[in-house]
């Protein structure tokens, strides 16, 4: 069914893009579940975004946007339960050998909401969309080499996307599958809001709710189950827990840690863990004292007692992390040796840096589990005679146009591949490179795993710039949490997932109450 | 002693050009006009220096429109792209001028944040404030009054003292404890009988869905009434002492009239100007009861609008917000001149605002306004 | 002298305001010595979260882990000096002003009542939000800006009694003597505002309490790792259900503060105007 091109595809571009190869399965979840799904009601989803009420663009999606986005469209690849690429409108996908060119052929019979059948021609306009430089897009830069004047359509259901040679590999497949909704030539963003997604929309009120009713024709047989299903926006977080515990919404996507116990407590619900690489960091700026000196770094990574970290501040949901991002990726490396807490060689090397008689240092964060893992960790420096004062912020400053300029700051971000998280954070063309970490060895390992198809000599790539952020980096990575989503017992559906999207996946769950 | 009850404000300076032409128009027009005209006018002052005033602020807020929007994942060049097309990169003055004509023209732009027309977004937020606010005006209005001149008539007994000690508590503890106080007994701890959250159905208009304004209304009733409980009380003792009261009776005019029909509508008149203030509260401040029951009303739409960076929807809000009150103000001194034959028929009306200042001391010390020597 | 000792006396012996006075004072009092007796600095981590109460911890833990009656009894300090403050310079600004306007009459004095006028349409919060997410979180700055939306009040309302005395003949015989402004300023004005303006320092007291929780609770207030009343309810709402004492010790400390002051600046407005009256 679906081996083929794809099949060859996978293989070339090895773990960076393994899920292009998921041939013949059947459709996930159907094994999954205990319960068998059934048709019908509706279904009500609580979320929060800060104050941002989002809009429902398909390629530029702010706010709670991304949410919406999930039921409204349909995508070449989805996110597979593995976090993974996995193909879905598109059959077939097929790399050149020098991996400057992707031949991408869409399923038969494709339709969008309004019933027009999706063609070669609407991929084409939904990519050149999502990079149209006058769109604005913020994910437009994943494709930062794409040859827009250059796409192809081969036939009806084919087309050809050349990238630019010797920029690298691009990561095709996982920026699509996040922010390549397929969307109709004649798509408008607030007026003609069409896709291909499970749902179609019924309503958009920003910032207060989203109504969206069940695509019949949505491309996997059978689903989605809901009639209707309803996004509620909220902005206080206690407010959306005495929703939910009143009955007015049935799912509660990432929910805070510290509402954990609490729901554990109630027997409607169902905390549906999902282990996911989502990390927690402290980043330190190497252009600023006292971290321009790697005997300080190295001390505060050392001073960090990620266990009580874990423990206190994802509540036990989650892992130690070892100062490194993207643990599930296939080229990660395992063999560095896991770093703990040791105050006695943090306190002689912040005594060799000239430290000795204690440090002032201010920890910038916005709020949120990061603003608690900085107290957390204040009161750990303490004991190594390091007076950390935490300083909260807004959001909308946190992440303002100084977000690059702190000297010691909370960070993090989602469950990504290696080298799609380091081109956001620490490689050589990073846009959010906090710790201004710029090692020449370091961007050399990055540019040559880019071009190089091969995991096994990527994987020797990896592990050797994974030693250098290990040794000499900014980032003090102490945590990968889990994500957690709050669902009653009535929904059924709602799996683990290593995406962290668990919460998210409209197209298969429904209501367990339902008689059939 | 010299008493000043109503109009101690200040004398107004000489009077201008426009209003010397009005003056010579007085013959004819009503006396308290040139006062209407003034402050009419004063009050488009203010509602122009707020929207300036606002304008600079939230232009001088740190941070960046295009950045919060696009988020931290977006490179430089697409922001700098955002903030282009948003006209964020011109000077001060122009972006207010085109602001302001638009404004003029009946368009308040579009928001940032969600592109949707900021007159269609605020319409359905500010009818939900509204809503809540008749509602609330429904049940502490009649109970402030009822219960305020029914304690005026009975003043000093059990009653009055233990309702007056009860409503001190109500007073003192801020509005957003007695919310979440009330989620706890109603919706989540106690019994659950009403919804904790208002997740109002933006399809229908909020007066369809009353189970969602039940404990918003409630809320914000028990904080609002208390100072109208107040007023009402302080000024009915005033009047029921007061010398025309005295009079009726020694004329020998039944009880029951001398209340309804002389004390009743006296004591109301500094109401209005509580009435005023509440409204005021209301329309503005009721973002604490919105934040804990989610309710989409005007104060939860602006605080996300300022943590958002959204300027034209903070303007927007702020504008509407503003010529309220201004409206509101107006109108109570308005009511308060009408019905006030001391005042209606004055020559000239010196204080700004007659009656406000009554109205706070009653609040206060529940004593009219005095001036001693 | 001995007139304003014994009026001062007669307020003093009212019920509501020895009550008053009293909750207040234990308020206070709880705020400023408390941190002495905390078991251990706010910032320590010593239990779980949301940890029930114990022997050694009489209010459990926080939602970090912090010892909750550690937290409530160094949580007051920044409540009563900020509310405290901000009353204070309302008060002291504001009759500045509006004794300037009563004085200075014509222009000054339109301008000082237009410009409170302008204020006064600014909803209290919304200036505070704007000011807040404009200048930082601050302490100081949070007081300040309280401060000036409480500001244009004092301004009426002192200016309204300084015209009233102003107005009077002595003060214009006194002005025709050839008096130096100042002496008639501080001789016959000043004591005559003291006792209203007084009791609206007690009202604005109140509200400073509820503002400057209510600005916590949204998030704008004080900011963690600080205990503060306000900052608490917020933190630990999510854990109200497992965990109330988290919620309730500060939420009952902020009422009693509040009701205190209520109390006293009441029954000082009920007692000095019954005074007023007697006098006459």
């Amino acid at each position: 069914m679906r081996a083929g091109l794809a099949a060859g595809g996978g293989l070339v571009l090895g773990g960076l893009l393994p899920g292009c190869s998921d041939g013949g399965k059947a459709p996930e979840g159907a094994a999954v579940l205990t319960d068998t799904p059934r048709r019908g009601g509706t279904v009500r989803f609580g979320v929060i975004e800060g104050g941002q009420a989002g809009n429902l663009d398909a390629h530029k999606p702010v706010g709670s946007g991304a949410f919406r986005g999930w039921a409204l469209y349909a995508k070449l690849w989805e996110w597979g339960l593995d976090a993974r690429p996995k193909l879905a409108l598109a059959e077939e996908t097929e790399v050149n050998a020098d991996a400057t060119e992707w031949t991408i052929r869409l399923h038969k019979g494709l339709e969008f909401h309004h019933g027009k059948t999706i063609t070669a021609d609407d991929v084409i306009f939904s990519l050149l969309r999502l990079t149209d430089p006058q769109l604005a897009s913020p994910y437009a830069g994943y494709l930062y080499s794409l040859l827009r004047n250059d796409v192809k359509k081969l036939d009806e259901r084919t087309v050809r996307i050349p990238f630019e040679k010797g920029a690298g590999l691009v990561a095709l497949a996982e920026c699509w599958m996040s922010w390549g909704g397929i969307v109709p030539t004649d798509y408008d963003p607030v007026s003609n809001v069409v896709g291909a997604g499970p749902y179609r929309l019924k309503s958009f009120t920003p910032g207060q709710r989203s109504v969206f009713t069940r695509f019949d024709n949505y491309f996997k047989a059978g689903q989605p189950y809901f009639d209707q299903v309803e996004i509620l926006d909220f902005s206080d977080q206690t407010g959306r827990l005495q929703a939910l515990q009143a009955g007015q919404i049935d799912i509660a996507p990432n929910l805070p840690f510290e509402q954990l116990a609490f729901l554990q407590a109630d027997p409607r619900f169902e905390v549906v863990a999902s282990e996911t690489d989502v990390w927690h960091s402290f980043d330190m700026n190497l252009e600023k004292a006292p971290f321009d000196d790697p005997r300080v770094r190295r001390a505060f990574r050392l001073i960090a007692d990620r266990d009580e970290l874990v423990a206190r501040v994802l509540q036990g949901q989650g892992r130690v992390a070892n100062d490194l991002y993207s643990p599930s990726d296939p080229a990660f490396n395992h063999d560095i040796p896991q770093r703990r807490q040791d105050l006695a060689e943090a306190t002689r090397l912040l005594k060799e840096a000239g430290h000795g008689n204690g440090l002032d240092v201010e920890l910038v964060t916005a709020g949120g589990a990061g603003a608690n893992a900085a107290l957390v960790f204040a009161q750990q420096a303490k004991k190594a005679g390091v007076n950390v004062t935490v300083t909260k912020v807004d959001g909308s400053i946190f992440t303002g146009p100084k977000r690059n300029d702190w000297t010691f700051s909370t960070g993090g971000s989602v469950s990504r591949p290696f080298l799609l998280t380091v081109q956001q954070h620490d490689g050589p063309r990073a846009v959010g490179n906090k710790t201004h970490f710029k090692d020449p060895r370091f961007a050399e390992l990055i540019t040559q795993a880019l071009g190089q198809p091969d995991l096994d000599k990527r994987r020797a790539l990896i592990g050797e710039a994974q030693r250098i952020q290990h040794e000499s980096g900014g980032m003090l990575i102490w945590g990968y949490s889990n994500v957690l989503d709050a669902v009653s017992k009535d929904i059924g559906g709602v799996t683990p997932d290593r995406t962290g999207f668990a919460g998210w996946r409209t197209d298969r769950i429904w209501r367990r109450s339902l008689t059939a | 002693m010299s008493s000043v009850p109503l109009n101690a404000g200040a004398p107004s300076p000489a009077s201008a050009g426009p209003l010397a032409t009005l003056k010579a128009l007085r013959g004819r027009l009503p006396a308290w006009l040139p006062w209407f005209v003034g402050r009419l006018l004063s009050g488009i002052g203010v509602v122009l220096v707020i929207s300036f005033i606002v304008f600079g602020a939230t232009q001088a807020l740190p941070s960046d429109p295009a950045r919060i929007i696009l988020g931290p994942e977006a490179p430089e060049h697409t922001v700098d792209t955002l903030r282009r097309q948003l006209g964020l990169d011109r000077p001060l003055v122009l972006q207010y001028a085109d602001w302001a004509q638009q404004v003029l023209s009946g368009n308040l732009g579009r928001s940032i944040d969600s592109s949707v027309p900021v007159g269609e977004l605020m319409a359905g937020r500010f009818a939900n404030s509204l809503t809540l606010t008749l509602a609330v005006a429904a049940v502490a209005f009649p109970l402030a009054l009822v219960l305020g001149i029914f304690m005026a008539l009975r003043r000093d007994s059990l009653a009055d003292r233990a309702v007056l000690s009860s409503v001190v508590l109500f007073k003192a503890v801020p509005g957003f404890v007695i919310g979440i106080c009330l989620v706890m007994i109603f919706s989540t701890s106690v019994f659950s009988i009403l919804p904790a959250a208002s997740l109002l159905d933006p399809s229908l208009p909020a007066w369809r869905q009353p189970q969602y304004l039940v404990l918003p209304t409630a809320t914000l009733a028990l904080s609002v009434a208390t100072y109208l409980l107040r007023l009402v009380r302080a000024s009915m003792i005033e009047a029921m002492d007061s010398e025309y009261v005295t009079a009726a009776r020694l004329r020998g005019v039944p009880e029951r009239r001398i209340i309804w029909r002389h004390a009743v509508p006296n004591a109301l008149i500094p109401a209005i100007q509580g009435v005023a203030m509440t409204f005021r509260v209301l329309f503005g401040g009721a973002v604490l009861a919105e934040v804990i029951f989610s309710y989409p009303g005007i104060g939860n739409t602006l605080n996300a609008a300022i943590e958002m960076r959204d300027l034209p929807l903070i303007q927007g809000i702020v504008l509407v917000i503003t010529v309220g009150v201004v409206v509101i103000n107006l109108a109570a001194d308005l009511i308060t001149v009408l019905l006030t034959p001391r005042l209606r028929t004055a020559t000239r009306i010196r204080a700004r605002s007659p009656g406000l200042r009554n109205a706070a001391s009653l609040w206060r010390t529940g004593k009219s306004w005095r001036v001693s020597v | 002298m001995s007139a304003h000792a014994s009026s001062l006396r007669t307020v003093l012996s009212a019920r509501q305001v020895r009550f008053g006075l009293v909750l207040t004072l234990a308020v206070v009092g709880f705020a400023l010595f408390g941190p002495l007796f905390a078991p251990h600095a706010h910032t320590d981590l010593v239990g779980i979260t949301y940890g029930r109460p114990t022997a050694g911890a009489p209010l459990g833990y926080d939602y970090i882990g912090h010892d909750v009656w550690s937290r409530v009894l160094a949580g007051g300090v920044s409540v009563v000096w900020m509310s405290l403050a901000a009353a204070a310079i309302a008060l002291a600004a504001g009759t500045a002003l509006g004794l300037l306007a009563a004085f200075a009459r014509r222009r000054v004095d339109q301008a000082i009542v237009w410009f409170t006028d302008v204020f006064m349409a600014f909803p209290d919060l919304i200036l505070v939000l704007l000011i807040v997410s404009m200048l930082g979180r601050d302490h100081w700055i949070i007081v300040l800006t309280v401060a000036v939306a409480f500001a244009p009040g004092v301004v009426r309302l002192s200016r309204g009694i300084a015209l009233g005395v102003v107005n009077q003949e002595f003060v214009e015989a006194a002005e025709m003597m050839g008096y130096p402004r100042s002496r008639i300023l501080f001789r016959e004005i000043l004591p005559s505002i003291l006792t209203p303006l007084l009791v609206h320092l007690g009202i604005m007291l109140t509200w400073a309490v509820g503002m400057l929780s209510g600005l916590a609770f949204l998030g704008y207030g004080v900011a963690p790792p600080a205990a503060d009343w306000g900052l608490m309810i917020n933190e630990n709402r999510a854990g109200l259900l497992i965990q109330p004492a988290a919620v309730f010790g500060p939420v009952l400390l902020i009422a009693l503060f509040a009701l205190g002051t209520n109390l006293l600046a009441e029954g000082v407005g009920r007692v000095t105007s019954r005074i007023e009256e007697r006098k006459s």
